[in-house]
Protein backbone atom coordinates (compact mmCIF):
# COMPACT_ATOMS: atom_id res chain seq x y z
CA UNK A 1 0.00 0.00 0.00
CA UNK A 2 1.20 3.77 -1.23
CA UNK A 3 1.71 5.71 1.76
CA UNK A 4 -0.27 8.76 1.45
CA UNK A 5 2.15 11.70 0.13
CA UNK A 6 -0.49 14.65 0.04
CA UNK A 7 -1.65 16.38 3.05
CA UNK A 8 -4.79 15.80 1.17
CA UNK A 9 -4.66 12.37 1.50
CA UNK A 10 -4.20 12.81 5.29
CA UNK A 11 -7.05 14.86 5.53
CA UNK A 12 -9.25 12.47 3.47
CA UNK A 13 -8.43 9.42 5.94
CA UNK A 14 -8.53 11.77 9.35
CA UNK A 15 -11.26 11.74 11.46
CA UNK A 16 -13.84 14.77 11.68
CA UNK A 17 -13.60 15.66 15.20
CA UNK A 18 -9.93 15.84 14.68
CA UNK A 19 -9.77 17.92 11.79
CA UNK A 20 -12.38 20.60 13.52
CA UNK A 21 -9.34 19.97 16.40
CA UNK A 22 -6.09 20.42 14.02
CA UNK A 23 -7.87 22.74 11.26
CA UNK A 24 -10.61 24.73 13.08
CA UNK A 25 -9.97 27.84 10.65
CA UNK A 26 -10.18 24.77 7.42
CA UNK A 27 -13.22 22.88 8.98
CA UNK A 28 -15.43 26.09 9.53
CA UNK A 29 -13.78 27.82 6.18
CA UNK A 30 -15.17 24.40 4.64
CA UNK A 31 -18.85 24.86 5.96
CA UNK A 32 -18.90 28.53 4.92
CA UNK A 33 -18.18 28.34 1.57
CA UNK A 34 -21.66 26.33 1.50
CA UNK A 35 -23.52 28.97 3.57
CA UNK A 36 -23.73 26.39 6.11
CA UNK A 37 -22.28 25.98 9.75
CA UNK A 38 -21.92 23.22 11.84
CA UNK A 39 -24.64 23.25 13.82
CA UNK A 40 -26.99 23.00 10.95
CA UNK A 41 -27.50 26.53 11.30
CA UNK A 42 -27.37 29.28 8.10
CA UNK A 43 -25.39 31.84 8.72
CA UNK A 44 -27.56 34.72 9.32
CA UNK A 45 -29.45 32.85 11.57
CA UNK A 46 -29.28 32.69 15.84
CA UNK A 47 -29.81 29.50 17.90
CA UNK A 48 -32.62 28.97 19.40
CA UNK A 49 -34.06 31.42 22.14
CA UNK A 50 -36.16 31.09 25.32
CA UNK A 51 -36.66 32.47 28.54
CA UNK A 52 -38.76 32.06 32.11
CA UNK A 53 -39.10 34.45 34.08
CA UNK A 54 -38.67 34.32 38.45
CA UNK A 55 -36.81 31.68 38.69
CA UNK A 56 -35.11 33.11 42.02
CA UNK A 57 -37.27 33.29 44.70
CA UNK A 58 -34.90 35.31 47.00
CA UNK A 59 -34.92 38.10 44.44
CA UNK A 60 -37.62 40.64 43.76
CA UNK A 61 -37.19 39.97 40.09
CA UNK A 62 -35.18 37.37 38.29
CA UNK A 63 -35.13 35.74 34.82
CA UNK A 64 -33.60 33.22 32.88
CA UNK A 65 -32.62 33.69 29.27
CA UNK A 66 -30.92 30.56 26.82
CA UNK A 67 -29.55 31.62 23.84
CA UNK A 68 -28.37 27.94 22.23
CA UNK A 69 -26.43 26.45 24.99
CA UNK A 70 -25.38 30.15 26.43
CA UNK A 71 -27.25 30.88 30.16
CA UNK A 72 -27.74 33.75 32.01
CA UNK A 73 -29.62 33.94 35.15
CA UNK A 74 -30.04 37.86 36.34
CA UNK A 75 -31.68 38.94 39.47
CA UNK A 76 -32.36 42.58 40.60
CA UNK A 77 -32.50 42.82 44.77
CA UNK A 78 -33.96 46.00 45.44
CA UNK A 79 -32.59 48.57 48.52
CA UNK A 80 -32.86 51.45 49.84
CA UNK A 81 -30.43 54.12 49.69
CA UNK A 82 -29.98 58.12 50.30
CA UNK A 83 -29.88 60.18 47.35
CA UNK A 84 -27.31 62.18 46.00
CA UNK A 85 -28.07 65.75 46.73
CA UNK A 86 -27.17 66.66 42.58
CA UNK A 87 -30.29 64.27 42.62
CA UNK A 88 -32.39 63.95 45.21
CA UNK A 89 -35.45 62.59 43.02
CA UNK A 90 -33.59 59.59 41.45
CA UNK A 91 -32.78 56.14 42.23
CA UNK A 92 -29.92 54.25 41.02
CA UNK A 93 -29.23 51.23 39.18
CA UNK A 94 -25.93 48.68 39.89
CA UNK A 95 -25.39 46.53 37.28
CA UNK A 96 -22.37 43.43 37.48
CA UNK A 97 -21.84 40.85 35.26
CA UNK A 98 -19.99 37.38 36.84
CA UNK A 99 -18.76 34.90 35.21
CA UNK A 100 -18.47 31.53 38.02
CA UNK A 101 -15.73 29.30 37.50
CA UNK A 102 -18.87 26.80 36.63
CA UNK A 103 -19.58 28.87 33.39
CA UNK A 104 -16.43 27.85 31.14
CA UNK A 105 -13.71 25.69 31.31
CA UNK A 106 -11.30 29.00 30.58
CA UNK A 107 -12.36 30.84 33.84
CA UNK A 108 -10.94 29.62 37.79
CA UNK A 109 -11.51 30.86 41.01
CA UNK A 110 -9.86 34.06 42.05
CA UNK A 111 -9.58 34.71 38.51
CA UNK A 112 -11.94 36.49 36.92
CA UNK A 113 -12.61 36.32 33.32
CA UNK A 114 -11.54 38.99 30.77
CA UNK A 115 -14.57 39.34 29.76
CA UNK A 116 -16.71 39.90 32.70
CA UNK A 117 -15.79 43.46 33.20
CA UNK A 118 -16.22 44.48 29.30
CA UNK A 119 -19.73 42.86 29.21
CA UNK A 120 -20.72 44.81 33.10
CA UNK A 121 -19.12 48.11 31.52
CA UNK A 122 -21.31 47.92 28.11
CA UNK A 123 -24.39 46.34 29.98
CA UNK A 124 -24.55 49.77 32.08
CA UNK A 125 -23.76 51.88 28.98
CA UNK A 126 -27.02 50.44 27.28
CA UNK A 127 -29.33 50.07 30.50
CA UNK A 128 -28.34 53.28 31.79
CA UNK A 129 -28.26 55.07 28.50
CA UNK A 130 -30.57 58.28 29.35
CA UNK A 131 -27.72 59.93 31.70
CA UNK A 132 -26.06 61.03 28.49
CA UNK A 133 -29.11 62.14 26.73
CA UNK A 134 -30.73 64.65 28.83
CA UNK A 135 -29.97 67.20 26.37
CA UNK A 136 -32.53 66.10 23.77
CA UNK A 137 -35.84 65.77 26.03
CA UNK A 138 -36.60 65.07 29.48
CA UNK A 139 -35.70 61.36 29.74
CA UNK A 140 -35.14 58.39 26.62
CA UNK A 141 -33.49 55.84 28.26
CA UNK A 142 -34.70 52.46 29.30
CA UNK A 143 -35.61 53.47 32.57
CA UNK A 144 -36.42 56.52 34.59
CA UNK A 145 -34.30 56.62 37.42
CA UNK A 146 -37.02 59.18 38.75
CA UNK A 147 -39.46 56.44 39.07
CA UNK A 148 -36.73 54.64 41.77
CA UNK A 149 -37.35 57.60 43.90
CA UNK A 150 -39.23 56.96 47.40
CA UNK A 151 -39.27 60.55 49.45
CA UNK A 152 -37.43 63.25 47.78
CA UNK A 153 -34.12 63.61 49.40
CA UNK A 154 -34.87 61.14 51.86
CA UNK A 155 -34.75 57.62 50.45
CA UNK A 156 -35.42 55.93 47.32
CA UNK A 157 -33.98 52.77 45.14
CA UNK A 158 -30.86 51.29 44.33
CA UNK A 159 -31.86 47.91 42.22
CA UNK A 160 -28.46 45.95 42.32
CA UNK A 161 -28.66 43.90 38.90
CA UNK A 162 -26.37 41.09 38.40
CA UNK A 163 -26.40 38.88 35.98
CA UNK A 164 -24.91 35.19 36.51
CA UNK A 165 -23.40 33.71 33.38
CA UNK A 166 -23.99 29.38 33.90
CA UNK A 167 -22.83 28.51 30.81
CA UNK A 168 -20.73 30.37 27.86
CA UNK A 169 -21.19 29.57 24.60
CA UNK A 170 -20.74 32.49 22.69
CA UNK A 171 -22.66 35.78 22.39
CA UNK A 172 -22.53 36.60 26.11
CA UNK A 173 -23.75 40.39 25.47
CA UNK A 174 -26.73 39.15 24.03
CA UNK A 175 -27.82 36.57 26.48
CA UNK A 176 -26.95 39.43 29.15
CA UNK A 177 -28.74 42.11 27.90
CA UNK A 178 -32.09 40.08 27.08
CA UNK A 179 -32.21 38.70 30.90
CA UNK A 180 -31.69 42.45 32.57
CA UNK A 181 -34.05 43.25 30.24
CA UNK A 182 -36.34 40.79 31.28
CA UNK A 183 -35.81 40.98 34.86
CA UNK A 184 -36.78 44.48 34.86
CA UNK A 185 -40.02 43.17 33.29
CA UNK A 186 -40.37 40.90 36.09
CA UNK A 187 -39.51 43.18 38.72
CA UNK A 188 -41.92 43.71 41.95
CA UNK A 189 -40.82 46.15 44.01
CA UNK A 190 -42.17 45.98 47.54
CA UNK A 191 -44.51 48.24 49.44
CA UNK A 192 -42.71 49.94 51.42
CA UNK A 193 -43.45 52.75 54.22
CA UNK A 194 -41.40 54.71 56.69
CA UNK A 195 -40.64 53.42 60.24
CA UNK A 196 -40.33 55.63 63.62
CA UNK A 197 -36.55 55.50 63.06
CA UNK A 198 -36.99 57.65 59.60
CA UNK A 199 -35.96 53.57 58.25
CA UNK A 200 -37.79 52.33 55.02
CA UNK A 201 -39.27 49.26 55.43
CA UNK A 202 -41.00 46.14 54.13
CA UNK A 203 -44.84 46.36 54.99
CA UNK A 204 -46.48 43.08 55.50
CA UNK A 205 -49.70 41.96 54.27
CA UNK A 206 -52.02 43.82 57.39
CA UNK A 207 -49.90 47.24 56.52
CA UNK A 208 -50.20 47.61 60.34
CA UNK A 209 -52.04 50.28 60.14
CA UNK A 210 -48.94 52.40 58.26
CA UNK A 211 -49.39 54.53 54.62
CA UNK A 212 -47.40 52.83 52.43
CA UNK A 213 -45.00 55.65 50.31
CA UNK A 214 -44.64 53.99 46.91
CA UNK A 215 -48.73 52.96 46.34
CA UNK A 216 -49.23 52.17 42.99
CA UNK A 217 -45.61 52.01 41.64
CA UNK A 218 -44.69 48.66 41.95
CA UNK A 219 -43.62 48.19 38.14
CA UNK A 220 -40.90 50.16 36.16
CA UNK A 221 -41.93 51.60 32.76
CA UNK A 222 -39.73 50.10 30.59
CA UNK A 223 -40.01 52.52 27.53
CA UNK A 224 -37.81 51.33 24.85
CA UNK A 225 -36.33 48.17 25.10
CA UNK A 226 -32.52 48.01 24.09
CA UNK A 227 -31.73 44.52 22.14
CA UNK A 228 -28.89 43.28 20.82
CA UNK A 229 -27.12 40.97 18.08
CA UNK A 230 -23.76 40.08 17.91
CA UNK A 231 -22.20 39.21 14.41
CA UNK A 232 -18.97 37.71 13.83
CA UNK A 233 -17.03 39.11 10.60
CA UNK A 234 -14.67 36.26 8.64
CA UNK A 235 -13.33 37.76 5.25
CA UNK A 236 -17.34 38.24 3.52
CA UNK A 237 -19.12 36.33 5.33
CA UNK A 238 -21.05 37.43 8.48
CA UNK A 239 -22.07 35.20 11.43
CA UNK A 240 -24.69 35.78 13.48
CA UNK A 241 -24.81 34.50 17.37
CA UNK A 242 -22.23 32.73 17.67
CA UNK A 243 -20.86 30.01 19.50
CA UNK A 244 -17.81 29.88 21.73
CA UNK A 245 -16.24 27.24 19.54
CA UNK A 246 -16.45 30.46 16.51
CA UNK A 247 -15.71 33.21 18.51
CA UNK A 248 -12.33 31.73 19.14
CA UNK A 249 -11.74 30.42 15.67
CA UNK A 250 -12.52 33.66 14.25
CA UNK A 251 -12.30 36.65 16.52
CA UNK A 252 -13.84 39.67 14.65
CA UNK A 253 -16.82 40.68 16.21
CA UNK A 254 -19.54 43.25 15.88
CA UNK A 255 -22.24 43.87 18.45
CA UNK A 256 -25.03 46.15 17.32
CA UNK A 257 -27.96 47.39 20.05
CA UNK A 258 -31.00 49.02 18.60
CA UNK A 259 -34.58 50.07 20.88
CA UNK A 260 -38.20 49.07 20.36
CA UNK A 261 -38.15 51.97 17.44
CA UNK A 262 -35.45 50.55 15.88
CA UNK A 263 -32.97 53.30 16.65
CA UNK A 264 -29.21 52.69 17.09
CA UNK A 265 -28.40 52.49 20.31
CA UNK A 266 -24.81 51.69 20.33
CA UNK A 267 -22.86 49.43 17.98
CA UNK A 268 -19.28 47.43 19.38
CA UNK A 269 -16.50 46.25 17.69
CA UNK A 270 -13.97 45.81 19.46
CA UNK A 271 -10.87 45.40 17.02
CA UNK A 272 -10.16 41.84 15.53
CA UNK A 273 -8.34 41.30 12.67
CA UNK A 274 -10.70 41.85 9.84
CA UNK A 275 -11.41 45.51 9.21
CA UNK A 276 -15.47 46.15 8.27
CA UNK A 277 -16.24 48.08 5.47
CA UNK A 278 -19.40 50.13 5.92
CA UNK A 279 -21.62 47.70 4.44
CA UNK A 280 -20.67 44.83 6.19
CA UNK A 281 -21.85 47.27 9.00
CA UNK A 282 -25.23 47.83 7.75
CA UNK A 283 -26.21 44.25 7.21
CA UNK A 284 -25.16 43.75 10.94
CA UNK A 285 -27.51 46.30 11.66
CA UNK A 286 -30.09 44.72 9.52
CA UNK A 287 -29.55 41.16 10.47
CA UNK A 288 -30.05 42.89 14.51
CA UNK A 289 -33.28 44.61 13.53
CA UNK A 290 -35.12 41.04 12.46
CA UNK A 291 -33.27 39.95 15.55
CA UNK A 292 -34.64 42.42 17.62
CA UNK A 293 -38.52 41.40 16.18
CA UNK A 294 -37.96 37.75 17.16
CA UNK A 295 -36.61 38.74 20.73
CA UNK A 296 -39.89 41.23 21.62
CA UNK A 297 -41.99 38.21 20.62
CA UNK A 298 -40.33 36.00 22.91
CA UNK A 299 -40.32 38.96 26.00
CA UNK A 300 -44.10 39.80 24.97
CA UNK A 301 -44.71 36.03 25.35
CA UNK A 302 -42.95 35.38 28.68
CA UNK A 303 -44.10 38.66 30.34
CA UNK A 304 -47.85 37.61 29.30
CA UNK A 305 -47.50 34.38 30.61
CA UNK A 306 -46.96 36.34 33.66
CA UNK A 307 -49.80 38.39 33.68
CA UNK A 308 -52.21 35.47 33.41
CA UNK A 309 -50.71 34.17 36.99
CA UNK B 1 -21.30 51.09 37.90
CA UNK B 2 -23.93 53.03 39.66
CA UNK B 3 -25.95 55.50 37.34
CA UNK B 4 -24.19 58.61 38.90
CA UNK B 5 -20.36 59.04 39.72
CA UNK B 6 -18.72 59.04 43.19
CA UNK B 7 -18.73 56.53 45.92
CA UNK B 8 -21.39 54.13 46.03
CA UNK B 9 -24.02 55.14 48.68
CA UNK B 10 -24.37 52.93 51.44
CA UNK B 11 -27.66 50.99 50.66
CA UNK B 12 -29.75 48.72 53.20
CA UNK B 13 -32.49 46.31 52.59
CA UNK B 14 -36.10 47.24 53.29
CA UNK B 15 -36.67 43.47 54.58
CA UNK B 16 -37.15 43.07 58.51
CA UNK B 17 -33.98 40.76 58.68
CA UNK B 18 -33.39 40.18 62.17
CA UNK B 19 -36.43 38.51 63.94
CA UNK B 20 -35.04 38.89 67.54
CA UNK B 21 -38.37 37.06 69.20
CA UNK B 22 -36.39 33.65 68.80
CA UNK B 23 -38.71 30.86 67.85
CA UNK B 24 -42.50 31.38 68.72
CA UNK B 25 -42.09 27.80 68.59
CA UNK B 26 -38.84 26.60 68.64
CA UNK B 27 -37.61 27.19 72.10
CA UNK B 28 -41.09 25.04 73.54
CA UNK B 29 -39.63 21.46 74.28
CA UNK B 30 -43.27 20.33 74.63
CA UNK B 31 -45.14 22.28 71.89
CA UNK B 32 -45.42 19.74 69.38
CA UNK B 33 -45.37 22.36 66.39
CA UNK B 34 -45.34 22.14 62.49
CA UNK B 35 -42.54 22.75 60.35
CA UNK B 36 -42.85 26.06 57.98
CA UNK B 37 -43.32 24.11 54.79
CA UNK B 38 -45.28 21.66 56.55
CA UNK B 39 -42.80 19.09 56.63
CA UNK B 40 -42.72 15.88 59.29
CA UNK B 41 -39.41 15.87 61.30
CA UNK B 42 -37.99 12.94 59.73
CA UNK B 43 -39.26 13.96 56.16
CA UNK B 44 -36.62 15.42 53.81
CA UNK B 45 -37.59 17.89 51.00
CA UNK B 46 -38.29 16.28 47.71
CA UNK B 47 -35.44 16.58 45.66
CA UNK B 48 -34.49 17.24 41.83
CA UNK B 49 -31.13 16.49 39.95
CA UNK B 50 -30.65 16.89 36.47
CA UNK B 51 -27.18 16.22 34.92
CA UNK B 52 -25.66 17.94 31.94
CA UNK B 53 -27.18 21.25 33.05
CA UNK B 54 -23.94 23.24 31.69
CA UNK B 55 -22.40 22.58 28.19
CA UNK B 56 -19.20 24.04 28.94
CA UNK B 57 -18.03 21.51 31.29
CA UNK B 58 -17.33 17.68 31.48
CA UNK B 59 -19.60 16.90 33.47
CA UNK B 60 -22.47 19.11 35.66
CA UNK B 61 -25.83 18.45 37.45
CA UNK B 62 -28.18 20.76 39.01
CA UNK B 63 -29.87 19.73 42.30
CA UNK B 64 -33.23 21.57 43.79
CA UNK B 65 -34.12 21.13 47.15
CA UNK B 66 -36.99 23.03 47.67
CA UNK B 67 -35.50 26.70 47.76
CA UNK B 68 -31.81 25.53 47.74
CA UNK B 69 -30.69 25.50 44.13
CA UNK B 70 -27.33 24.52 43.36
CA UNK B 71 -24.97 23.78 39.62
CA UNK B 72 -22.11 22.12 40.25
CA UNK B 73 -20.08 21.90 36.93
CA UNK B 74 -16.99 19.23 36.86
CA UNK B 75 -13.78 20.13 34.35
CA UNK B 76 -11.05 17.83 33.63
CA UNK B 77 -9.16 15.80 34.36
CA UNK B 78 -6.94 18.10 32.66
CA UNK B 79 -3.34 19.95 33.15
CA UNK B 80 -2.75 21.17 36.61
CA UNK B 81 -2.84 25.21 36.63
CA UNK B 82 -0.65 25.80 39.78
CA UNK B 83 3.21 24.55 39.04
CA UNK B 84 3.13 21.50 41.41
CA UNK B 85 5.56 18.32 42.14
CA UNK B 86 5.13 15.28 40.01
CA UNK B 87 2.08 13.33 41.56
CA UNK B 88 1.47 9.92 40.77
CA UNK B 89 -2.54 10.18 41.68
CA UNK B 90 -4.60 12.66 40.72
CA UNK B 91 -5.96 16.23 42.44
CA UNK B 92 -8.85 16.84 43.50
CA UNK B 93 -9.79 20.65 43.23
CA UNK B 94 -12.84 21.97 44.70
CA UNK B 95 -14.65 25.71 45.02
CA UNK B 96 -17.74 26.64 46.28
CA UNK B 97 -19.29 30.26 45.86
CA UNK B 98 -22.57 32.01 45.93
CA UNK B 99 -24.47 34.39 43.58
CA UNK B 100 -24.86 37.86 44.59
CA UNK B 101 -28.68 37.25 45.41
CA UNK B 102 -28.77 33.95 47.03
CA UNK B 103 -29.46 35.02 50.72
CA UNK B 104 -31.96 37.08 51.75
CA UNK B 105 -29.79 39.70 52.84
CA UNK B 106 -27.16 40.87 49.23
CA UNK B 107 -24.15 39.69 49.30
CA UNK B 108 -23.58 37.68 52.78
CA UNK B 109 -23.03 34.60 50.80
CA UNK B 110 -19.26 34.92 50.93
CA UNK B 111 -19.62 34.19 54.53
CA UNK B 112 -19.12 30.32 53.57
CA UNK B 113 -15.19 30.12 52.79
CA UNK B 114 -15.19 27.06 54.59
CA UNK B 115 -17.41 25.29 52.07
CA UNK B 116 -15.10 24.80 49.47
CA UNK B 117 -12.70 22.53 51.92
CA UNK B 118 -15.76 21.02 52.77
CA UNK B 119 -16.67 19.77 49.84
CA UNK B 120 -13.11 18.89 48.97
CA UNK B 121 -12.87 16.80 52.11
CA UNK B 122 -15.91 14.85 51.62
CA UNK B 123 -15.19 13.78 48.18
CA UNK B 124 -11.96 12.99 48.42
CA UNK B 125 -12.61 9.75 49.41
CA UNK B 126 -15.14 8.63 47.12
CA UNK B 127 -12.96 9.48 43.70
CA UNK B 128 -10.52 6.92 42.86
CA UNK B 129 -7.49 9.40 42.43
CA UNK B 130 -5.13 6.57 40.90
CA UNK B 131 -6.91 7.24 37.63
CA UNK B 132 -6.44 10.52 36.61
CA UNK B 133 -2.44 10.74 37.28
CA UNK B 134 -0.57 13.83 37.04
CA UNK B 135 -3.91 15.99 36.29
CA UNK B 136 -6.51 17.81 38.11
CA UNK B 137 -10.35 17.28 38.35
CA UNK B 138 -11.98 20.89 39.09
CA UNK B 139 -15.10 20.78 41.00
CA UNK B 140 -16.94 23.84 40.92
CA UNK B 141 -20.29 24.97 42.42
CA UNK B 142 -22.75 28.10 42.42
CA UNK B 143 -25.05 28.26 45.03
CA UNK B 144 -27.90 30.05 42.93
CA UNK B 145 -30.05 30.22 45.85
CA UNK B 146 -29.45 29.28 49.57
CA UNK B 147 -32.64 27.62 51.21
CA UNK B 148 -30.55 25.75 53.86
CA UNK B 149 -28.78 22.76 54.23
CA UNK B 150 -26.46 24.57 51.29
CA UNK B 151 -23.27 22.25 51.76
CA UNK B 152 -25.16 19.24 51.94
CA UNK B 153 -26.90 19.72 48.88
CA UNK B 154 -23.72 20.94 47.11
CA UNK B 155 -21.62 17.78 47.95
CA UNK B 156 -24.71 15.49 46.74
CA UNK B 157 -25.02 17.34 43.57
CA UNK B 158 -21.13 17.65 43.13
CA UNK B 159 -21.00 13.65 43.03
CA UNK B 160 -23.63 13.25 40.61
CA UNK B 161 -21.38 15.98 38.45
CA UNK B 162 -18.64 13.55 39.27
CA UNK B 163 -20.53 10.50 37.30
CA UNK B 164 -21.78 13.09 34.59
CA UNK B 165 -18.29 13.31 33.50
CA UNK B 166 -17.35 9.85 33.85
CA UNK B 167 -14.64 10.22 36.46
CA UNK B 168 -14.02 6.92 38.60
CA UNK B 169 -15.38 6.66 41.94
CA UNK B 170 -16.01 3.44 44.49
CA UNK B 171 -19.76 5.51 44.90
CA UNK B 172 -21.72 8.30 44.84
CA UNK B 173 -21.56 10.19 47.52
CA UNK B 174 -24.48 11.81 49.42
CA UNK B 175 -24.87 14.12 52.22
CA UNK B 176 -27.83 14.94 54.72
CA UNK B 177 -27.91 16.98 57.85
CA UNK B 178 -30.32 17.36 61.01
CA UNK B 179 -31.04 20.72 63.16
CA UNK B 180 -31.52 19.96 66.69
CA UNK B 181 -34.22 22.11 68.38
CA UNK B 182 -34.94 21.61 71.28
CA UNK B 183 -36.00 17.78 72.33
CA UNK B 184 -36.46 17.59 68.09
CA UNK B 185 -34.31 16.63 65.27
CA UNK B 186 -35.00 17.87 61.68
CA UNK B 187 -33.63 16.55 58.71
CA UNK B 188 -32.90 18.60 55.69
CA UNK B 189 -33.88 22.10 57.88
CA UNK B 190 -34.61 25.60 55.83
CA UNK B 191 -32.56 28.26 56.35
CA UNK B 192 -34.86 29.66 58.91
CA UNK B 193 -34.85 26.32 61.02
CA UNK B 194 -30.96 26.90 60.73
CA UNK B 195 -31.16 30.15 61.86
CA UNK B 196 -32.69 28.88 65.55
CA UNK B 197 -30.99 25.68 66.10
CA UNK B 198 -28.90 24.60 69.00
CA UNK B 199 -27.36 21.80 66.86
CA UNK B 200 -26.26 21.11 63.62
CA UNK B 201 -24.82 17.46 62.55
CA UNK B 202 -23.73 16.91 58.65
CA UNK B 203 -23.15 13.26 57.32
CA UNK B 204 -21.52 12.51 54.59
CA UNK B 205 -21.61 9.10 53.23
CA UNK B 206 -21.10 6.88 50.32
CA UNK B 207 -24.56 4.63 51.00
CA UNK B 208 -23.63 1.16 48.99
CA UNK B 209 -20.79 0.69 50.85
CA UNK B 210 -22.12 2.09 54.10
CA UNK B 211 -19.03 4.49 54.46
CA UNK B 212 -18.97 7.70 56.00
CA UNK B 213 -16.71 10.22 54.01
CA UNK B 214 -17.44 13.08 56.26
CA UNK B 215 -19.35 13.63 59.88
CA UNK B 216 -19.08 17.45 61.59
CA UNK B 217 -21.30 17.68 64.81
CA UNK B 218 -21.74 21.58 66.43
CA UNK B 219 -23.46 22.44 69.18
CA UNK B 220 -25.17 21.14 71.62
CA UNK B 221 -25.68 17.17 71.38
CA UNK B 222 -25.91 13.89 74.07
CA UNK B 223 -24.34 11.10 72.89
CA UNK B 224 -27.89 9.21 72.43
CA UNK B 225 -28.91 11.92 70.37
CA UNK B 226 -25.54 12.01 68.14
CA UNK B 227 -26.70 8.16 67.42
CA UNK B 228 -29.96 9.15 66.48
CA UNK B 229 -29.44 11.65 64.14
CA UNK B 230 -26.90 9.82 62.23
CA UNK B 231 -28.98 6.97 61.87
CA UNK B 232 -31.49 9.61 60.59
CA UNK B 233 -28.72 10.71 58.02
CA UNK B 234 -27.73 6.84 57.11
CA UNK B 235 -31.33 6.25 56.08
CA UNK B 236 -32.29 9.62 54.26
CA UNK B 237 -28.44 9.17 52.36
CA UNK B 238 -29.34 5.44 51.30
CA UNK B 239 -33.09 6.92 49.81
CA UNK B 240 -30.85 10.14 47.94
CA UNK B 241 -28.86 7.79 46.66
CA UNK B 242 -31.55 5.96 45.01
CA UNK B 243 -32.98 9.30 43.51
CA UNK B 244 -29.90 10.16 42.24
CA UNK B 245 -28.91 6.91 40.69
CA UNK B 246 -32.65 7.37 38.87
CA UNK B 247 -31.19 10.18 37.51
CA UNK B 248 -28.10 9.03 36.47
CA UNK B 249 -29.76 6.17 34.31
CA UNK B 250 -32.52 8.82 33.09
CA UNK B 251 -35.18 8.32 30.76
CA UNK B 252 -33.35 8.18 27.66
CA UNK B 253 -30.77 5.69 28.97
CA UNK B 254 -32.82 2.86 28.47
CA UNK B 255 -33.54 3.07 25.39
CA UNK B 256 -29.60 3.23 24.50
CA UNK B 257 -28.99 0.29 26.61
Amino acid sequence: MALPDASGDVLSEMDVDAFRRLFPLRFFETHLVKSTRPDGRSLAEARETSSALGAVASADGSALVKIGSTRMLAAIKMEVMTPSKESPDEGCIAIDFHMPPICSPTVRPGRPAEAAPVVSKQLSDTILRQVKCLSCCSFCGMINLKELSLISGKAAWMAYLDIYCLDADGALFDAALLSAVAAFSHLQIPVVSMNDDGKVVVLSGDHGGKEPVNKGKRKLTLSSIPLSLTCLLHKNYILADPTAEEESVMETLVTVVLDSSGQLVSLYKPGGPVLAYTSAIQDCVALTRQRARELQTILDEVTSGMEVD
Amino acid sequence: MAGKGGAAPSTYSPSPTTQKTKSRIFGNDDVDWVRSDGREFHQCRPAFFKTGAVNAAAGSAYAEFGNTKVIVSVFGPRESKKAMMYSDIGRLNCNVSYTTFATPVRGQGSDHKEFSSMLHKALEGAIILETFPKTTVDVFALVLESGGSDLPVVISCASLALADAGIMMYDLVTSVSVSGLGKNLVIDPILEEESYQDGSLMLTCMPSRYEVTQLTITGEWSTPKINEGMQICLDACSKLAVVMRACLKGPDSTLEE
